[in-house]
């Protein structure tokens, strides 16, 4: 049997790389996505967009086995990886070191924000069925408070950085950019598509308040 | 203008000459012969400050002290430090140990004086003094454990390039009579660069994953190789006869501490005085390894 | 792990060979450095390593680089052993090609070559303008390799400091000391052998050698009871940048590629450089050396600049430089060819070479003499016998000596590129005789008794101990900086016995300070200027064989130049010319009486110096050197 699979240290690396980009990253884009939906109103989100998914078969199966589960391993080695290196962003004030950097904090404000987001909203529409079926209603009530909207739109960003960047490390370490240029060139291909992405969630965050509550909620 | 920072070339031409060069020394920056004497006195009167941060064993505490020395144009920290064990006395008056330090080519080339200088991994020799401040602070090279002063024990560097098997396996050191295989010009240029590596460590004191002495050991086999040895493995799986053992040499960096360990932060590249393209090297052995993981897995 | 034990000391280019030779021979080496042998000298070699390959149509011969090499050194070589390395250079090279050396290719792929000083064939191997990095991290790699299957044990950061020789005179094993922790300890060997380098610190800071380059080694074994020969036959590379802490090397390969050298017709013209006319322009070497232009050989490069600058007040401004010019060369061409030097004067002068000239003067170099070495003749070949355990033995039994520290294969004065050739080659050699040495050993080094080891060891630990105790006053950074000046001044590029007379006196003077050092530190550990002080008392004795070796021999040879003695070359450069023919029999009767082997042997009064012939076996020096 070959080194590379007796030792897992690198199939390891490597599905945390790949989680964070497929499900996990495409969870982001699809859910940021779907969230931007908030400005259509109450009713077409509830109906369109939670209900649709609420519909999916096997719906427990994606939740856990597809979002869950990676995003948990992701985060878990994650922080196995942040402990296993020490940033000096001041030091070296190079921009892909600041990144690297900001790679590590956002992977811990992400994992802060996301125990209480899901908790705020998957897990409190498990206990209270209420919540559940006006999404929106609860979200808008939530964003209401700018405090939660802060942490909402820090989330947002934390999550969009951490991706784009991810995106763009993951191209070296996979070996789809080598050279210095095609490295800074995808560096910042992935900045827009992260700068888009934000937009998209800040939309759909904005969406929660000025969109109109009419419909049959 | 074709300015010679620091041609105060004299060569002796009697004794008279060479008793001259004694008092030079010991006046400091008097000027000079022929052309260097502006610039000699443009230097005279400039005093810069050192900030050494010295520990005197391995395991005594660091401390700091400061000295006052008058460069010559063209010094460089290495020339500076040289004068200054001539008559190591601080600030206050206090005649001390000279400065322990490390140094050979004085060209930049072996890679023996790399320190911090004013905070930055480089190398010595050829920080020249006219590119900094009057205040200088030197520190041991970070990473590696201090020997003494600004000397540190880089063993660790050649330990990792075993771990990564950075040779090719030869039958024999003997002639086997076989005319060398061709190399296109591009190719050539794209391994020189790697080749030109002095092993000083500044790119391992500046990358983040590469973990500091207080947290391994020198020949821990799990800790990150860093981008270094990286690179020679790069140069290595490139070469017609190194390439018969890329399998080994992939797998050798899939294992704890190898490629996956660096996360990309990519000061190494920025640091390194030869410009070596580090990340480069990265980038391609990310693919080698990923193509590797499939024949592995699949294969 | 069977086998003998054999200590290598010095891993440059020519201990790692060594070292390769003999651990892949079945047996345990011990090499000694005095830091990680990365950071040996042998890095700093930029321009190339010499062997025939004629790829470049110019129908060039093994023979022509025999011819070249013996000739370029003043027929002062013993001839077999530069006949087997002339002829063994192709496989050396190819051989670092397969250790994965990366040499500088042909649009075909195939490896490229230069021009190089004193040929007219270009012959020379290079990679980049960093070729002794680059054949270091070969051999390198190899050796650690063996290190790492356990034939290989490395000592580095200690220092060599003495042989141990039996009651019968035959070195069984080395002292030496750890820099960090000063131990001073015995190793025992079958052989040893001494791979320590060059000793261009005799001349510093003027010299383009690391710091570590000082001859204390090769001076230690020669106080044992080593011959030491050729010491007066020193290089001065003519192109080395100016500068108060190094004179750093601007490789011959700058020249080779097509470099210039010019002083303004005015010397008082204050212009730059590029605004100076073609018509105003001075190009000494090729107006004197029209053969060979800018590609002579180093000593008559050298002394041309120190002519235009010291006799005919011709250098730029009055003073010591003359301009080495690349800026008539395409941009591309010579940054791919010469970057590493490039990057070398930008980053230490300040400007850059593609713009406008650099400023150069002659500085020391490289020790075309050193430890004597043996050699058996092969009458069947005419080269050395292959592995004959006499080839490249010192005078002591059981050491060998290889590399920049031994004196065999230049002669007078060495041709570019030939040093990282005889390096290479010289460690195999010696490897490969070390190999049948061993073969012929009935007891180990481990059998004999311990007396002569710890009697050894407590001669060192003492003289460590007077050192530290710091009872004289004498500062060993500022008797190496007098040393310097003193052998700059006094025996450098141009000699004359007044001079030399008093440059003895002035050694053995500071020979006598050098006795008593205060160390001005104490420190128990890495304490580096304890070894400094060691260093700097054993270049003053090597400097004493120096300087007694250049009195001894009076006339000029190769870079040995009295001009009191010279033969000036006749004004016509037809060899039918009966002025040839008057010039070639004073020639001729000159070599008879000075073509021979200076050997110095250390006794206490001094150095003793004698001459011995020189095997002529090969090809009669018929032709003087004239490289108009
Ligand atoms: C700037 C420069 C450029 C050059 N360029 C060229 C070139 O282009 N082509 C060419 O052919 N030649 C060139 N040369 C010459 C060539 O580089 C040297 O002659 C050659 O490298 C010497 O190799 P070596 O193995 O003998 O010694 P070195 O490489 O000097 O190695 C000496 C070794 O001995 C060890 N050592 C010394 N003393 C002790 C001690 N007391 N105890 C323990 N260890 C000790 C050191 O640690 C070191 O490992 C150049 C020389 C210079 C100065
Ligand atoms: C624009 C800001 C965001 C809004 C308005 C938002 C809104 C919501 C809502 C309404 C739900 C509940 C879905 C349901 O219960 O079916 C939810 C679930 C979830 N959100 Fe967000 N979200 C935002 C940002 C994020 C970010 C940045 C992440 C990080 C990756 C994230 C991760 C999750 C996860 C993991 C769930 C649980 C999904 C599931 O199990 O179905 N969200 N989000
Ligand atoms: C929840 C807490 C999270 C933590 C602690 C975390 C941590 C990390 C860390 C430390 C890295 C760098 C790995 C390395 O450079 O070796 C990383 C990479 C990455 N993360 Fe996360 N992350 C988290 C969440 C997420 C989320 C929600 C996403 C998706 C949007 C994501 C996507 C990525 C991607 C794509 C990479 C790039 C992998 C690579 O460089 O190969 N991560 N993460
Ligand atoms: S890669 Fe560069 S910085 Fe790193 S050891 Fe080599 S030369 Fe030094
Ligand atoms: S700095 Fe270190 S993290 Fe990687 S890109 Fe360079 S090795
Ligand atoms: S002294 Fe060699 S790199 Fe600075």
């Amino acid at each position: 049997m070959s080194a590379s699979i007796a030792s897992p240290h690198f199939l390891l690396r490597r599905l945390h790389s790949l989680f964070g980009i497929l499900p996990v990253g495409a969870f982001l884009a699809f859910h940021l996505w779907e969230n931007s939906q908030s400005r259509f109103g109450a009713e077409h989100f509830n109906r369109e967009v939670v209900g649709a998914l609420a519909g999916l078969n096997y719906l427990p199966f994606i939740e856990i086995g597809l979002i869950a589960l990676p995003l948990l391993l992701h985060a878990l080695y994650g922080l196995v990886i942040i402990g296993g290196g020490r940033a000096e962003p001041l030091r070296y004030s190079y921009l892909r070191n600041r990144l690297y950097w900001l790679q590590r904090i956002s992977g811990i404000g992400l994992l802060v924000f996301i125990l209480l987001h899901v908790g705020m909203t998957r897990m409190a529409g498990l206990v209270d069925p209420a919540i559940h079926a006006d999404l929106f209603g609860h979200m808008r009530a939530a964003l209401a408070n700018p405090w939660v909207f802060g942490f909402y739109l820090v989330g947002l960003w934390l999550a969009v950085v951490h991706f784009a960047n991810g995106l763009a490390t993951a191209a070296i370490s996979w070996g789809l950019t080598t050279s210095a240029m095609a490295q800074r060139r995808f560096g910042w291909l992935c900045a827009a598509g992260g700068l888009l992405l934000g937009a998209i969630g800040t939309h759909g965050l904005v969406g929660y308040l000025t969109a109109p509550v009419g419909g049959g909620a | 203008m074709t300015g010679i920072a620091g041609s105060g070339l004299h060569l002796t031409r009697d004794g008279a000459d060479a008793a001259g060069r004694e008092r030079d020394r010991d006046a400091d920056a008097a000027p000079r012969t022929g052309g260097d004497v502006e610039q000699a006195r443009a230097c005279e009167h400039r005093h810069v400050e050192l900030r050494i941060r010295r520990q005197d064993a391995p395991d005594s505490a660091p401390y700091w002290q400061r000295f006052r020395v008058h460069p010559r144009p063209g010094d460089n920290v290495v020339s500076v430090l040289r004068a200054l064990r001539l008559d190591p006395v601080t600030v206050d008056g206090e005649r001390v140990d000279p400065i322990a330090f490390e140094h050979n080519c004085m060209e930049e080339v072996c890679g023996a004086c790399a320190m911090l200088i004013d905070g930055m991994p480089r190398p010595a020799c050829s920080t020249l003094l006219e590119d900094l401040g009057d205040v200088i602070r030197l520190e041991p090279l970070p990473k590696f454990p201090v020997v003494r002063d600004l000397m540190v024990d880089r063993a660790r560097i050649f330990h990792n390039l075993t771990r990564v098997q950075a040779w090719v396996r030869l039958d024999g050191p003997w002639d086997t009579h076989e005319r060398a295989p061709r190399i296109s010009q591009r190719q050539w240029v794209a391994d020189y660069l790697y080749s030109r590596c002095m092993s000083c460590g500044i790119c391992l004191a500046a990358c983040p994953q590469f973990p500091a002495s207080s947290r391994t050991n020198a020949d821990d086999n799990r800790a990150f190789v860093g981008p270094s040895a990286l690179a020679q493995v790069r140069l290595l799986n490139a070469h017609p006869l190194g390439r018969f053992n890329k399998t080994d040499r992939l797998h050798a960096i899939m294992a704890e501490g190898g490629l996956t360990d660096c996360g990309n932060a990519q000061n190494c590249v920025r640091v390194c005085p030869k410009e070596i393209p580090l990340t480069t090297a990265i980038g391609e052995l990310g693919r080698q390894t990923t193509l590797q993981a499939l024949k592995d897995l699949f294969g | 792990m069977s086998g003998r034990r054999v200590i290598v000391v010095g891993g440059g280019l020519g201990g790692l060979w060594a070292t390769l030779t003999i651990a892949g021979g079945g047996h345990r080496v011990q090499l000694f450095s005095l830091f990680e042998v990365m950071r040996s000298h042998s890095v700093c070699a930029q321009g190339g390593i010499n062997a025939v390959l004629d790829a470049k149509g110019q129908h060039d011969t093994v023979a022509q680089h025999i011819r070249d090499t013996l000739r370029g050194g003043s027929w002062l070589a013993n001839q077999p052993p530069v006949k087997s390395m002339c002829e063994a250079a192709p496989g050396l090279i190819r051989t670092f090609e397969r250790m994965g050396v990366t040499f500088s290719r042909t649009p075909e792929g195939l490896l490229d070559q230069r021009l190089f000083g004193g040929v007219k064939n270009k012959r020379t191997c290079f990679a980049g303008a960093s070729t002794g990095q680059q054949l270091m991290h070969g051999v390198d790699q190899q050796v650690r390799r063996l290190e790492a299957e356990g034939w290989v044990e490395k000592h580095e950061w200690w220092e060599f400091l003495a042989l141990v020789k039996d009651t019968d005179g035959v070195c069984r094993g080395i002292v030496a000391m750890d820099l960090r922790s000063l131990e001073v300890r015995a190793f025992r060997a079958d052989a040893v052998v001494l791979a320590t380098g060059g000793l261009g610190q005799l001349y510093a800071p003027q010299t383009t050698c690391s710091t570590n380059a000082t001859g204390a080694a090769a001076s230690r074994v020669y106080q044992q009871g080593a011959r030491f020969a050729n010491a007066e036959l020193f290089q001065f590379h003519p192109t080395a940048m100016l500068g108060e802490d190094k004179t750093r090397l601007m490789s011959e390969a700058a020249r080779g590629e097509g470099g210039r050298v010019w002083v303004p017709k005015d010397p008082a013209d204050r212009r730059e450089p590029n605004r100076i006319p073609e018509t105003e322009r001075w190009y000494f070497l090729e107006d004197w050396y029209p053969a060979y232009g800018n590609t002579v050989p180093r000593d008559i490069a050298s002394r041309a600049i120190w002519r235009v600058c010291r006799e005919l007040g011709q250098g730029i401004g009055g003073g010591d430089r003359v301009y080495l010019d690349l800026t008539h060369l395409d941009r591309d061409f010579v940054e791919a060819r010469l970057g590493a030097i490039l990057s070398i004067y930008r980053k230490f002068a300040g400007s850059d070479p593609l713009d406008a000239p650099m400023e150069i003067f002659p500085a020391a170099h490289y020790a075309m003499g050193g430890l004597w070495v043996d050699f058996e003749h092969d009458s069947a070949t005419g080269g050395v016998t292959p592995g004959s355990p006499r080839n490249h033995a010192t005078s002591i039994p059981g050491l060998y000596a290889c590399g920049e520290c031994d004196y065999a294969y230049h002669g007078a004065n060495r041709l570019g590129a030939n040093s990282l050739l005889s390096a290479s080659y010289s460690g195999r050699v010696a490897g490969e005789a070390v190999l049948s040495h061993l073969a012929g050993i009935e007891r180990g080094a481990e059998a004999m008794p311990g007396a002569p080891f710890e009697a050894e060891v407590a001669r060192q630990v003492s003289s460590n101990r007077e050192l530290m105790a710091g009872q004289g006053h004498e500062s060993a950074y500022r008797l190496h900086e007098e040393l310097g000046a003193l052998m700059t001044s006094r025996v450098g590029v141009v000699r004359d016995n007044a001079t030399l007379d008093q440059a003895l006196d002035e050694l053995a003077e500071l020979e006598r300070r050098a006795a008593h050092m205060d160390l001005a530190e104490a420190s128990p550990w890495a304490n580096q200027t304890l070894a400094h002080a060691r260093q700097v008392q054993d270049m003053i004795r090597l400097a004493r064989v120096m300087a007694a070796s250049a009195r001894a021999r009076d006339e000029c040879r190769g870079a040995h130049y009295k001009p009191e003695f010279d033969l000036p070359l006749p004004s016509t450069r037809d060899p039918a010319d009966p002025q040839w023919e008057r010039y070639r029999e004073r020639w001729q009767a000159n070599n008879e009486r000075w073509l021979k082997t200076t050997v110095a042997e250390h006794t206490v009064d001094g150095p003793r110096i004698e001459f011995e012939p020189v095997d002529l076996s090969v090809m009669t020096p018929d032709q003087p050197r004239d490289y108009r």
